[in-house]
């Protein structure tokens, strides 16, 4: 019965704390992406000739972590099968929030444009699977920058 | 060639679906694959146990400590108690009883591996009469002929180990429950077999069925003087002790046993020790 009370417990504030963070985050996300619609993120690794550019490595990166009720989630998929929907918006949040991270330094070195924009996923459970379930997701680019530009902008 | 930005598309990559619609699903779903798990399980070990020889339950049971009895009147009657139920109640070959008997204050009588059935001081001295003695006895006993103690170890050690394997490493040990709640259909259904069993045997051994019941009458008062019995059944090991009563009862009617008859009474030399021993035990 102690057990039952506990789980319900953390279920209850796993789902409120953590439906609140996902529909802030959300919001913020979309919030941010509007302001960063002037600088494409191009996934081609050929960028334009018409114009002189410099180039420079930009990153983003994020950790995110599950709640105890998407895992509880997740578990229950694990033995049943199908789409594990409660890490797909995980997974989502994370990958938007990197490039965000990606378009923001970018932007603050006076950037045109990032080419070659990658992803790389990992999850940071080493050794630990059932204690942490947290995931990273790192993105990076080739920020070009027009050789007569100054010296960046503003965030 | 132009590059230019456009807004990533909402629920594409996410699958719009509540995350309490999900629960429900995976849960509903999770909950009726492990009962219908353990059903089979639990099944399977009730047809495969009563394979195992008795000889090898009687070697696992001898790694019990039992109690020592002392030579007292009260050991002595019941061993004439036992001896009489167990000759009405045709046990297969090789399966024989060993009774114990112990002075502890616990309201309560069980049979184990290896025929052994334990009755405690603290349940004897509440039974009215022995037509009520020979009902608990049989009972016992009837768990012993039905092979009870064999099969419940086979399929908790089962089970149990099929939970583990499945849920423990998932994070899923909570929905065990479920399967521990299944399990104990089994039990209740093994109780009221040898409730039935048992009755026969009473009946066999006086002619008439009155005064079986009454065990449960004692059980049910000490239940609710001590606060416990009443719930919900599908939690319990044991049926609610009403519902034993009325399925005696309907099995009386049916097979047209006299309910009234020759109560026998406990000899007075029995209640008195019995009594003096709970006064030493009190102090």
């Amino acid at each position: 019965m102690t057990n039952l009370i506990i789980f319900l417990v953390l279920m209850t504030l796993g789902y409120l704390a953590g439906q609140m963070a996902e529909r802030k985050h959300y919001k913020s996300i979309i919030q941010r992406e509007k302001r960063f619609s002037g600088l494409p993120i191009i996934a081609s690794r050929f960028p334009p000739t018409d114009k002189l550019f410099n180039q420079c490595l930009v990153t983003g990166n994020t950790v995110i972590s599950v709640d105890y009720f998407k895992r509880f989630i997740a578990a229950l998929r694990n033995l049943l099968g199908g789409r594990v929907t409660s890490y797909e918006s995980l997974l989502d949040r994370a990958r938007r929030e990197s490039l965000l991270r990606m378009q923001a330094q970018a932007y603050a070195m006076g950037a045109e444009y990032v080419f070659n924009v990658k992803y790389e996923t990992a999850s940071i459970s080493k050794g630990r699977k059932n204690a942490i379930g947290s995931v990273e997701v790192l993105a990076y680019g080739t920020a070009l920058i027009a050789s007569d530009s100054g010296t960046g902008r503003e965030i | 060639m132009k590059f230019e930005h456009r807004d990533i598309p909402e629920g594409i990559n996410v699958t719009n679906v509540h995350p309490l619609r999900e629960l429900a699903v995976l849960l509903c779903g999770a909950v009726v694959l492990i009962v219908a798990g353990v059903y089979v399980l639990g099944l399977s070990a009730g047809f495969m146990a009563p394979c195992i020889p008795f000889e090898m339950e009687r070697k696992l049971a001898s790694s019990f400590p039992v109690e020592q009895g002392s030579d007292g009147e009260v050991e002595a009657y019941l061993q004439q108690v036992t001896d009489r139920v167990v000759n009405v109640m045709a046990l297969p070959d090789g399966i024989d009883i060993t009774l114990h008997y112990s002075q502890g204050n616990t309201v309560n009588a069980f049979a184990t591996l290896g025929g052994n059935v334990i009755v405690f001081r603290g349940l004897l001295e509440k039974l009215p009469n022995e037509n009520a003695l020979a009902m608990l006895l049989a009972h016992e006993i009837a768990h012993v002929k039905h092979r009870d103690p064999i099969v419940s170890l086979t399929r908790g050690v089962t089970i149990s180990s099929a939970l583990g394997l499945i849920l423990g490493w998932r994070d899923l040990d909570l929905m065990g429950e479920a399967g521990v709640y299944t399990l104990l259909h089994f039990s209740r259904t093994m109780e009221q077999e040898a409730d039935k069993e048992a009755l026969q045997a009473v009946y066999r051994l006086y002619g008439h069925t009155r005064g079986a019941t009454d065990l449960f009458d004692t059980i049910s008062a000490w239940h609710k003087a001590s606060g416990a019995g009443d719930g919900i059944e599908f939690m319990q090991s044991h049926p609610l002790d009403q519902n034993r009563i009325e399925s005696l009862n309907t099995l009386t009617t049916s097979n047209n046993w006299p309910e009234v008859g020759q109560i026998t009474p406990l000899p007075r030399s029995v209640i008195e020790e019995l009594k003096g021993l709970g006064k030493e035990t009190s102090l």
